[in-house]
């Protein structure tokens, strides 16, 4: 309860600077509505169509290397959209960098099928790791039931494993509207006037009351959104061995080129046309301390948000009002970046010994992130057989011991989700960091950004590798955790 | 990228009322600077060498985007704490806002006579320059069927790129209002906008130009220069109007927030020769000095005739806005 | 109808299945038993194609598939029952059991045969575990296999339904005329429910046989433990004819030398000695019909008897033990 409110905050803060603002409401924001809603809808159609296929290939397909492609086709969360954004920009199209170096011509990426797409490749992650682990809880057996019926395999998948995977996807499909709902860097870059555009517009011309009423109208649709997606829900199961599928030859190399390629836009591209202009222009100096200084904020931040997110999860799970309460941590997560961190300055003001400190940063990520985490362990909780509690009280474990020996242990799928999701997106968090961070600490995100405003775009090759590498490096680290709660799960894989 | 002379005993000869940073008292002590927006380190270097030549001085820098941190600065205002020491913006409209709300110290007089007439202001000191241009494309344009007059471009036939929504494209928006009122340049955006292809950013704008997606644009002429640099074959060129909005000097700004002269000592260091001609050459920024040159590439500002006119009137974006959405640009 | 031949499977670098062959004929009901971990859901799996095979061939009606051509699921006509039933939580009973029929003819058929009329729109979540086993059953019969899998299908029942239920289903698949392949850890179940019975061990096939033949004449010591207490009593062979220490008995086979003899605890009698004897009884267990004893014999190792109830003896009594078989017994060579 407590933390709901918490989270509900920095929205408040901006009902507080809405102050005296005289146009409530403009005929010509119904345009902007039809183009966030058109962006948003394309964006979780793209992150679906994207992230489910590399859900079931993560999830049930036997490939070499799993871990590391799941690694990398996650890694893209981390990316902060504009920079791809930007560099599908200058890469495609009429004298883009791919026709000056093969002399080919591509169409050009602008507009709103540029913007959905780029914003696709910056989301379908979300997509993909709610559904894969939604897809890794479900039985075997039903799949198995359905071929040896005579259903081909994916014809199996579409009848049988995804519906019951239902929850994950709209979970994934949530957190991918959310972020194109509050984007500005990409449709700003590819041309497309949305709700965050004229929200930016109106801050940087220090027009904050605006800024924040257009905020605010912008919560009602997120509002909107919120509740659809609360509608979609699956009946429980016993969770258990997930479906192997061992592909042939030929069919494991077109799932791994089809992984290659998502990895291949989203990451190698935006890497590859910095590389270009690195050699172009020269190289300027890097720290690598900024690597570190990203990691520890981001890592704090995960840690924490799983530890406020697991009351908010399981309240949600037991009645009408904790559900309220989750479902109202998510709207701060659909406020575009600028505004959240103007709101958490005031927040943050409130206590000046720990205005812009470490400490503070971290609380800022928790308030704008938590709905990543909870989502994640909401789900791994609703899977809960409660039969498993009812054992341990039989026991006599108090409610207390249950908690720590039964329900946490069977939610760390969960758990490790949640702050996978939230490290990655604290790592690209841009405006709260540069706001809010003490003085001086400067991470990737803001490197990236500084060399990016400035145009000096060969300098954030090094960054960018970086903000993968490291993102990878607390992935797999994150992974590795579930691994393990994995196999305990698993006693008789051999059989 | 140049290293900055800012060493004891290289200096330049000299012949111009610029300061050399010899002549400047040591700095000493603690310094907060919000700095808004960064110059890829450009600005970082004039920093760190400030903070080279005064070992007893310590410089803390937060970067950020112009108006947040304005925001910020005015919000920890009103929760009576007080962060920055120093605001150094990249325009005057973030500079204008903290004047208005009351909180920048008034500068000495010979610091603000250091810079050419019509850049003096009481309470803050422009660093640097910036100039309106219309970058074209000089494989689809050449520069004499470039209008002299900014407001005859409407009907010239000429296919034209811009970018509405940014912060240097407003300003100059302000300007135009100044100078020919809003009817005018209601009728003048409304020209524009019936043939002009928009784009997120004035170096979008300039790349454009450069790939032919259009004849002509407008954009600050820094974005030319730098691509030009990484790109000396570009098919870009400048051409400037004649004392209009067209060719209006903006500049960014320093201010004080804080008390003594630390911070007032600070700003002078900004000022100097030094830190004025590696701006210009390196950030291809216009010095505001007397007797440092302009940046190569860029005519010397007494041949191009800019508007005079006050940079903190232009802090007053929301006429300009209003006005621009009414026409429906925005 | 079935022909495996030669099948291997492989987890990994690890053989799970090795080199198993057999034939199944029309209508035939072939079990499979083995201790847990023994490759006998990996076979199942093999033959519907849910996992891939290393080497070896399966071949099915028109069908036959090998390590590189394998044949998906769908095209294979196998029809496969599960131990957690794996019925469609968001279907009903009719719906799951007409899963991919056009019409509903062969699905009213089963349900009636299986006595689920009443049940037809529950949803699955209402169901015990008895009836969703016959739901599952009437799904798979429905889509008329040729051949159909039974992967331990009674394991999740309890014991006064395993017996009904397990006469039902071979009941349903002889009516269906389908062959099939049942896998149980059950040696009970095993013994009862096919007309053949293979024993896996370490993922190669032990003994294939009737289930009689594995019983009384098992092929390795492994076998005859599996199926049933086993005693073993050395002896001396010479032909047919073995001496040990409770008496002369018969071999099945002619062998010479050392052997062990395979007794099974209802192969021995139990009589009350004064002072004489050969044995003294270490513990009794009750099992209702019968007694069953554990007998140290004098010559220093320890057998089971098992004993009609009517024979109660104390433990600590002297007896005397002997072989009451009539039928020729299974050897095994010493140390083998």
């Amino acid at each position: 309860m407590v933390i709901s409110l918490l989270a509900m905050l920095p929205v408040l803060v901006l009902f507080g600077l809405l102050g005296d603002s005289p146009e409530f409401f403009a005929a010509r924001n119904l345009g902007l509505l039809a183009n966030t809603l058109s962006l948003v809808f394309l964006t979780v159609s793209g992150s679906l169509l994207l992230g489910v296929p590399l859900a079931l290939l993560t999830a049930y397909v036997r490939l070499p290397w799993s871990r590391l492609w799941l690694v990398l086709l996650a890694a893209p969360l981390a990316m902060p959209s504009y920079i791809g954004a930007f560099t599908f920009y200058a890469a495609f199209g009429p004298g883009g960098e791919i026709e000056n170096l093969f002399g080919l011509t591509t169409p050009s990426a602008r507009g709103l099928p540029g913007a959905a797409l780029v914003m696709t490749l910056y989301t379908y992650p979300f997509v993909l790791l709610t559904t894969r682990a939604a897809l890794l809880s479900q039985d075997a057996s039903l799949i198995n039931a359905a071929r040896t019926l005579g259903l081909s395999l994916p014809l199996s998948l579409w009848r049988v494993a995804l519906p019951r995977a239902a929850t994950g996807m709209a979970a994934g499909s949530l957190l991918a509207a959310l972020y194109a709902f509050s984007d500005f860097g990409t449709p700003a870059i590819m041309g497309l006037d949305t709700f965050t555009r004229a929200i930016y517009v109106e801050y940087n011309a220090f027009g904050l009351e605006q800024a924040a009423m257009l905020s605010l109208q912008l919560l009602v649709i997120v509002g909107l959104v919120l509740y659809l997606e609360s509608r979609i829900s699956a009946t429980p199961e016993r969770p258990g061995r997930a479906l192997a599928i061992w592909p042939d030859t030929w069919q494991k190399a077109l799932c791994l080129a089809a992984m290659a390629l998502a990895v291949l836009l989203a990451t190698v591209l935006p890497l590859a046309i910095f590389s270009i202009w690195l050699l172009r222009d020269g190289s300027g100096g890097f720290e690598f301390s900024l690597a570190w200084n990203s990691t520890l904020a981001s890592l704090l931040a995960a840690c924490v948000a799983v530890a406020l997110a697991l009351p908010v999860a399981f309240a949600a799970v037991g009645g009408r009002l904790g559900r309220l309460l989750e479902r109202v941590t998510y709207l701060g997560f659909g406020v575009p970046g600028i505004v959240m961190g103007t709101a958490l300055v005031y927040i943050g003001l409130q206590a000046p010994f720990l205005y812009q400190t470490l400490g503070l940063l971290v609380f800022a990520y928790v308030l704008r992130f938590l709905p990543l985490a909870v989502g994640s362990i909401r789900s791994a909780v609703e899977r809960l057989d409660t039969s498993l509690i009812n054992a341990a009280r039989v026991l006599g474990a108090g409610p207390g011991e249950v908690l720590r020996r039964v329900s946490l242990p069977l939610t760390l799928r969960g758990m490790v989700a949640g702050a996978a999701l939230v490290f990655l997106e604290a790592m690209r968090e841009l405006p709260a960091t540069l706001l809010l961070a003490p003085t001086g600490f400067e991470t990737l995100a803001t490197y990236l950004w500084r060399v990016y405003e400035a145009g000096y775009f060969g300098r954030a090759a090094v960054p960018g590798l970086m903000l993968i590498l490291m993102s990878g490096l607390g992935l797999a680290l994150m992974l590795s955790g579930e691994r393990r709660s994995a196999l305990a799960l698993i006693e008789d894989r051999r059989e | 990228m140049g290293s900055l002379p800012l060493a004891p005993g290289i200096g330049f000869a000299q012949s111009s009322k610029a300061v050399p940073v010899d002549e400047l008292p040591p700095l000493e002590g603690e310094l907060t600077l919000y700095l808004g927006r960064g110059e890829g380190g450009l600005y970082e270097n004039v920093l760190a060498a400030v903070e080279e030549r005064n070992p007893d001085f310590t410089l803390n820098i937060r970067r950020g985007p112009t108006a947040a941190l304005a925001n910020a600065i005015v919000a920890e205002a009103e929760a009576g704490v007080r962060r920055a020491d120093v605001f150094w913006a990249v325009d005057s409209g973030a500079i204008g806002m903290i004047n208005a709300a009351g909180l920048a110290r008034d500068l000495p007089d010979d610091l603000t006579h250091q810079l050419q007439p019509g850049f003096r202001y009481p309470q803050w000191a422009p660093v640097t320059g910036r100039i309106r241009t219309l970058p074209f494309n000089t494989e689809r344009l050449s520069a004499d069927s470039i209008p002299a007059a900014v407001m005859s471009l409407p009907g010239s036939g000429l296919e034209i790129g811009w970018a509405p929504a940014y912060a240097s494209f407003q300003s100059f928006v302000t300007a135009m209002r100044l100078l020919e009122g809003d009817r005018a340049t209601a009728d003048w955006l409304r020209g524009i906008n019936e043939t002009a292809t928009s784009y997120a950013g004035e170096l979008g704008v300039v790349m454009g130009v450069e790939r032919g997606e259009v004849q002509l644009g407008f954009a600050n002429h820094y974005y030319t220069l730098r691509l030009k640099s990484g790109m000396p074959d570009a098919r870009v060129a400048m051409a400037f109007t004649n004392n209009d909005a067209g060719c209006l000097v903006n500049a960014s700004g320093v201010l004080a927030l804080a008390g003594g002269d630390l911070p007032i000592d600070f700003i002078r260091y900004l000022l100097t020769r030094e830190v004025q001609t590696y701006l210009a050459n390196e950030a291809f920024e216009i010095p505001l000095v007397a007797g440092v040159s302009t940046p190569q590439g860029l005519p010397d500002l007494d041949r191009i005739a800019p508007p005079e006119i006050d940079l903190t009137l232009l802090a007053d974006l929301r006429p300009t806005l209003d006005l621009m959405r009414e026409v429906g640009v925005l | 109808m079935l022909e495996v031949s030669k099948l291997c499977v492989d987890y990994g670098t690890t053989r799970v299945i090795d080199d198993v062959s057999f034939e199944l004929a029309r209508d035939e009901i072939l079990t499979l038993v083995g201790p847990t971990a023994c490759g006998k859901t990996t076979i199942l799996h093999a033959i519907a194609g849910l996992v891939p095979i290393a080497a070896g061939e399966i071949r099915l009606g028109r069908w036959q598939a090998s390590a590189s051509a394998a044949i998906p699921p769908e095209q294979r006509n196998t029809g496969m029952v599960f131990q957690d039933f794996a019925l469609f939580p968001h279907l009903t009973v009719l719906e799951n059991v007409g899963f991919r029929l056009k019409n509903n003819a062969q699905a009213d058929r089963w349900l009636q045969l299986l006595g689920l009329d009443d049940l037809r729109h529950a949803r699955p979540a209402t169901l015990s575990g008895g009836q969703k086993q016959r739901v599952a059953l009437a799904r798979t019969l429905a889509h008329e296999p040729a051949l159909v899998l039974l992967d331990e299908p009674l394991s999740n029942l309890d014991a006064a339904l395993k017996d009904s239920l397990r006469r039902e289903i071979r009941e349903a698949l002889k009516a269906a005329g389908t062959p099939a392949v049942w896998v149980t850890h059950d040696q009970e179940e095993a013994l009862s429910v096919g007309d053949r019975l293979g024993v896996l061990h370490q993922g190669r096939l032990e003994q294939l046989a009737d289930p009689e033949s594995c019983f009384s004449r098992p092929a390795s010591r492994f076998v005859a433990s599996f199926l049933g207490e086993a005693n073993f009593i050395p002896g001396r062979a010479d032909g047919a004819a073995v001496a040990t220490d409770l008496g002369a008995v018969t071999a099945a086979a002619a062998v010479n030398g050392e052997v062990d003899v395979l007794l099974r605890p209802g192969d021995l009698s139990l009589t009350l000695a004064a002072d004489a004897g050969n044995g003294v009884i270490e513990s009794a267990q009750y099992e209702g019909e019968t007694w069953l004893y554990r007998v140290g014999l004098d010559a220093g190792i320890a057998v089971q008897v098992r004993t009609s109830h009517e024979n109660r003896l104390e433990a600590g009594s002297r007896v005397i033990v002997e072989v009451n078989s009539g039928q020729p017994l299974a050897t095994f060579e010493r140390g083998r």
